[in-house]
């Protein structure tokens, strides 16, 4: 009997720490991708609606400075063009932004033209001017100093120029912007500070992107992944469940003279039944609290002493990250100890319905 | 008037198996016990004895026929309040101890009163008390494993009337015990049961100890006959 309490024991031990270890590791992964997300996605974007830019409204960036959780409010110009080079045009989505000195292409942009940092290529607005020969394309002529994935949370392949020549290029006025990108400093108050964006600006002449809701599909993804790898690793916490179903059917058959002696001596079939639960969770309980903290130990120092390595060109991260969180802990916890409680609840009652005749004839 | 009789079976019947393989044990089995009898029932292997026994102390049910311990009828109770009465006016001492290996002999017979909802100071005072009467004081703190035959019988002895029930049942109390000890063992049972002023009823294959006892009983298919 012993050893296959042991068995049982130790099934739910590896059960529930496998269990922590999985939740741990999505955990790391998945809040080092958001963190990514958040760092490199505006917390909110604020564009106008109704209208195609801000222009005329410069006190607009102000008032969104002036928000609370607001860090820094970074105006940008929007627009679709063409950029060309070498005989060759691409479509691309463009964005001006303060500060760049030069065109930052795309790869896959840099790829198609075959132009690369230190070589000029000529960005094509979609609007044109009127000349005396009629309409001509209004373009800008700009050196590339950067190969880069932007980070603007359009998800296409865009294209990063400074904010002027952004703004010639769509007819804005100086200052002039289609959207001003907020940065919070925390970024999960980000629908928050949108509402009050709205609010501050007009709710109806004002739309707003937060980064939760430019990265939806990922989001989505990253919920789809964590409840899949969750169901996948429960059913093994679900199998030591019923191991230990069975080692307590195995508990209540050995000691069914015990438990035929204990009705002998005035116990009741409540009583019994109560005395093999309890047996059930306390062993379930064990289980679940040595499995919790080997689990969560084996997930903390594997973190701290970054031992499982990782090509860092490839996934951006240098080791693989564990992150322990209470309610992961406590959702695993009160699923052990719940699925323990049931798992005993058949043995409790063979207890209970013991033929104690024939229990006490056997010896 | 005189007294009701501490221990009264009815017309009791008893088989098991269906059918053709039924196998009656016996039938129309009556028995009545008063305050101080000690009565033994002797009768061959396989004749019914211990099952009996379970009937009277409502371990298992009668096919026929009522019991009555103190004028109550355990048949018309449910298993809930049939544990609480057996556990109040039923003593019952097997042939093997059947004393629970996980517990000291200190509180194998302090468990019944601790079934019963008695604070276990109180309880272990008077299992301590029980055991020196029986002459295992010093024991009190051992387990069953490491006592002798006769010391875990009158552990068990002490077991079955810490609560100090009327009725006294025991099945083979001194079958594996050798002559000293079984004399012994008997000895503290009928006093035991003379002290309280309740009923000793024993099954025995062993005509010495039967002889014992105020009267004997052979139990037969028809019932019960003088022996």
């Amino acid at each position: 009997m012993g050893v296959v309490a042991l068995a049982a024991f130790v099934g739910l031990v590896l059960g529930v720490a496998a269990l922590v270890g999985a939740l741990a590791l999505l955990s790391g992964f998945q809040s080092h991708v958001l963190s990514r997300l958040a760092d490199e996605t505006p917390h909110v974007l604020v564009t106008p609606a109704g209208r195609p830019d801000f222009a005329g409204e410069e006190g607009a960036g102000r008032t969104l400075a002036a928000l609370p959780g607001v860090v820094s409010v970074v105006p940008v110009v929007r627009g679709r063009g063409w950029i060309t080079a070498r005989g060759q045009a691409v479509p691309a989505a463009l964005t001006g932004r303060e500060g760049a000195d030069g065109i930052t292409l795309d790869p896959s942009q840099s790829r198609q033209l075959s132009a690369f940092p230190g070589e000029e290529v000529v960005v094509v607005s979609s609007r044109s001017r009127l000349s005396p020969i009629g309409p001509v394309p209004i373009t800008a002529s700009l050196p590339v100093t950067d190969v880069a994935v932007a980070s603007t949370g359009r998800h296409q392949p865009e294209a990063v120029l400074p904010a002027d020549a952004a703004r010639r290029l769509f007819g804005l006025p100086s200052a002039g912007a289609t959207g001003y990108e907020l940065r919070l400093a925390d970024a999960d108050a980000a629908a928050d500070v949108a509402a009050r964006a709205r609010a501050a600006l007009g709710e109806t002449a004002t739309a707003t992107t937060t980064w939760q809701e430019a990265n939806r599909p990922l989001l989505l993804a990253l919920k789809l992944e964590r409840l899949a790898i969750f169901a996948t690793v429960f059913l093994v916490v679900v199998v030591a469940g019923l191991n230990l179903a069975a080692t307590s059917a195995v508990l209540a058959a050995t000691r069914r003279g015990d438990a035929a002696v204990l009705t002998v001596l005035g116990a009741g079939p409540a009583l019994l039944a109560r005395v093999f639960l309890l047996a059930g969770l306390l062993l379930g309980a064990a289980g679940t609290l040595c499995g919790l903290a080997v689990g969560a130990i084996l997930a903390i120092v594997l973190d701290a002493t970054k031992a499982l390595p990782l090509p860092a060109q490839l996934f951006s991260l240098a080791h693989v990250p564990f992150r322990v969180t209470a309610r992961d802990l406590l959702a695993v916890g009160t699923f052990s100890l719940l699925w323990s409680f049931v798992a005993s609840l058949v043995p409790a009652r063979m207890a209970a319905r013991v033929d104690v005749a024939e229990a006490l004839r056997a010896g | 008037m005189p007294a009701e009789p501490i221990l009264r079976a009815e017309s009791l019947a008893k088989g098991f198996g269906e059918a053709e393989a039924r196998v009656e044990l016996f039938s129309g089995l009556s028995l009545e016990l008063g305050a101080g009898e000690a009565t033994a029932i002797v009768g061959p292997s396989g004749c019914g004895k211990s099952t009996l026994l379970h009937l009277l102390a409502g371990l298992d049910r009668p096919d026929a026929g009522r019991v009555l311990v103190d004028g109550r009828d355990w048949t018309a109770l449910a298993p809930e309040p049939r544990a609480r009465w057996r556990g109040e006016a039923v003593g019952f001492v097997f042939q093997l101890h059947h004393l629970l290996p996980e517990l000291t002999a200190e509180e194998n017979v302090a468990l019944p009163l601790l079934l019963a909802g008695s604070p276990e100071g109180a309880a272990r005072a008077a299992a301590r008390e029980l055991l020196s009467r029986v002459g295992l004081s010093r024991q009190s703190g051992a387990f069953p494993r490491v006592l002798s035959g006769g010391e875990r019988q009158r552990v068990a002895i002490a077991r079955a009337v810490v609560r100090s029930p009327r009725l006294l049942l025991c099945d083979e109390p001194t079958g594996s015990l050798d002559a000293a000890h079984a004399a012994d063992v008997l000895e503290l049972l009928l006093g035991a049961a003379r002290e309280r002023a309740g009923a000793l009823l024993l099954v025995t294959h062993d005509p010495g100890v039967a002889s014992r006892c105020g009267s004997v009983r052979t139990l037969t298919p028809d019932g019960l006959s003088a022996a």
